[in-house]
């Protein structure tokens, strides 16, 4: 039996639907309720859902052999797995977002940035030689320049609804963010039989879509 | 930062002496180098970017240090030096802890860990290559755990990337792509080279197996390189399955290590119960050289403070 992670939220549904066509099911009841690991009707794949940022954390310790979650979470752990498989699920951008897009070309000085994800803004503006301060936050990252926070956002943008009502503009994209199938450097090796077999049911999935 | 008392460290020390009597055993011998030594010994044992991530002082008179972030460095510096004049092969064994900065949130957090290792000194080809692999899968069983020990070389990969023609950082990225498996970005990355063994790259990436591997490989690798070193793999093979090895053994054709001093064979243990691997090696001709006097060598190291948890776990239960 394999252990895979899952992604709690956004993505919940998208991963459980794409396993499904690739013909591993879940009792939605028990889903739904609060028990921490729920096993598939064959019984050969054990579930977790956790936070999406502990996902690559369980899979790293080998607590979870394989897990399912966006790649800006990946990005923003730098935790070290295989990635086999992108699921296509999920898909967003990770972008760069001002109220007044001039700040970026005008600004003297230092830029203060709010977001939920350090590391891939300390990245994006390192590489560009952009001295930056980082705010991190924990949500409503949206809300900070309005407040006067930051002059910036680095943040998920999926419909671009809610930068639009926040009054923000995408002032550069730095990547895109799609669901990943992420796997344990170990258990590909001690379990590479029942891996093997779960990456070509869901490639086998996604190519059938 | 890890405290051992009373039992557990007796079952460290047992584990310990377990792999060294197998060293021994092989006639191996012990060699207990300074854990503290000039940072330029690591940087041209390890190369810079490994050699980086030790502990780095400055002595009095403003000369750099380290902590050493491995026992290699210094077995091949005096292999090439104080000992030039002795009989070859030279075998050296040891039980010494290594330091190395780790970034703050990943699973392998220990700074100190003891290295069970092992260098042959001196002889190349598919004997010393599989003297060493026999070693590991020895003390292994010894010590009751449930491995699987994988192999690939290095010539393979290179092979392949000099045929392309890849610029360093073009095969960094490649070598990243294979190394966490990313099939579609690696499709993606191979797109504008039209070259057959652009192709073959995409496919190593997922060959991991038995003897199939070779076969698989052999139908997509056209330059003579990498079917040099295929050849070499499948001469190995042979041996681990004449020895009734194979079911504990793997080929993987997607472990490319990032450790540039690697020449040929390269390997990576795994025991059931770890989350990650307990153990890696490989031959590196190019190491010796460095210090002034080239020859083969190939060795492995066990990570003694890995294997004392996944044991004591299993005597727990």
């Amino acid at each position: 039996m394999i252990t895979i992670a899952i992604a709690k939220g956004r993505m919940q549904d998208d991963a459980l639907a794409l396993l499904g066509r690739a013909g591993i099911r879940l009792n939605t009841e028990e889903v739904n309720s609060r028990k921490l690991a729920v096993t598939d009707e064959t019984g050969d794949y054990r579930f977790l859902f956790v936070k999406p940022a502990d996902v690559p954390v369980y899979v790293e310790h080998g607590i979870a052999d394989c897990g399912m979650v966006g790649r800006d979470v990946l990005l923003e752990s730098e935790a070290d797995l295989l990635l086999p498989l992108d699921l296509g699920i999920a898909r967003c951008r990770i972008v760069v977002a001002a109220a007044d897009p001039e700040v970026m070309t005008r600004a003297v000085g230092m830029l203060r940035v709010a977001t939920k994800y350090s590391q891939i803004a300390r990245a994006h503006f390192g590489a560009r030689g952009m001295p930056v301060e980082i705010i991190t936050l924990s949500g409503s990252v949206e809300l900070a320049p309005a407040l006067g926070l930051a002059d910036l956002i680095v943040d998920l943008v999926q419909s671009g609804r809610t930068l639009r009502e926040n009054g923000l503009t995408v002032v550069d994209e730095i990547t895109e963010s799609t669901g990943r199938l992420v796997v344990n450097r170990a258990s590909y090796q001690l379990k590479a039989e029942a891996v093997a077999r779960l990456v070509n049911a869901l490639r086998a999935a996604l190519n059938g879509a | 930062m890890r405290y051992y008392i009373g039992a557990e460290a007796r079952l460290r020390r047992t584990i310990e002496d377990a792999a060294m009597s197998v060293f021994e055993s092989w006639s191996y011998e012990e060699v207990i180098t300074p854990s503290v030594d000039y940072y330029d010994l690591f940087e041209q044992g390890m190369g810079q970017t490994e050699a980086q991530r030790g502990f780095r002082f400055t002595d009095s008179d403003g000369r750099l240090l380290a902590l050493r972030p491995d026992v290699t460095s210094s077995v091949a510096r005096i292999a090439a030096t104080l000992l030039a004049d002795r009989p070859r092969p030279l075998r050296f064994c040891y039980a010494a802890p290594v330091f190395r900065q780790q970034p703050q949130s990943h699973a392998e957090w220990r700074r100190e860990n003891t290295q069970l290792g092992c260098e042959l000194i001196g002889t190349g080809g598919k004997n010393a290559d599989l003297e060493v692999l026999r070693l590991a899968a020895e003390i292994l069983s010894r010590l009751d755990l449930q491995y699987c020990i994988t192999i690939n070389n290095v010539d393979i990969f290179n092979g392949i990337a000099s045929e392309l023609n890849f610029d360093t950082p073009a095969r960094e990225q490649l070598r990243r792509l294979i190394d966490t498996r990313e099939t579609d970005e690696l499709n993606q990355f191979l797109r504008h080279y039209s070259a057959n063994d652009g192709r073959a790259f995409a496919q190593l990436a997922q060959l991991t197996g038995k003897r199939n591997v070779l076969e698989a490989a052999r139908s997509v690798i056209r330059n003579d390189r990498s079917l040099a070193a295929l050849n070499a793999l499948e001469e190995l093979w042979n041996e681990i399955e004449a020895l009734g090895l194979q079911d504990d053994f793997e080929i993987d054709l997607g472990d490319v290590p990032s450790l540039d001093y690697y020449t040929g064979l390269t390997l990576k243990i795994f025991v059931h119960g770890a989350g990650a691997s307990v153990g890696r090696g490989g031959r590196y001709d190019g190491l010796t050289g460095n210090f002034g006097r080239a020859e083969p060598a190939v060795g492995f190291v066990l990570n003694l403070d890995a294997l004392t948890e996944v044991v004591g776990r299993r005597k727990a239960k």
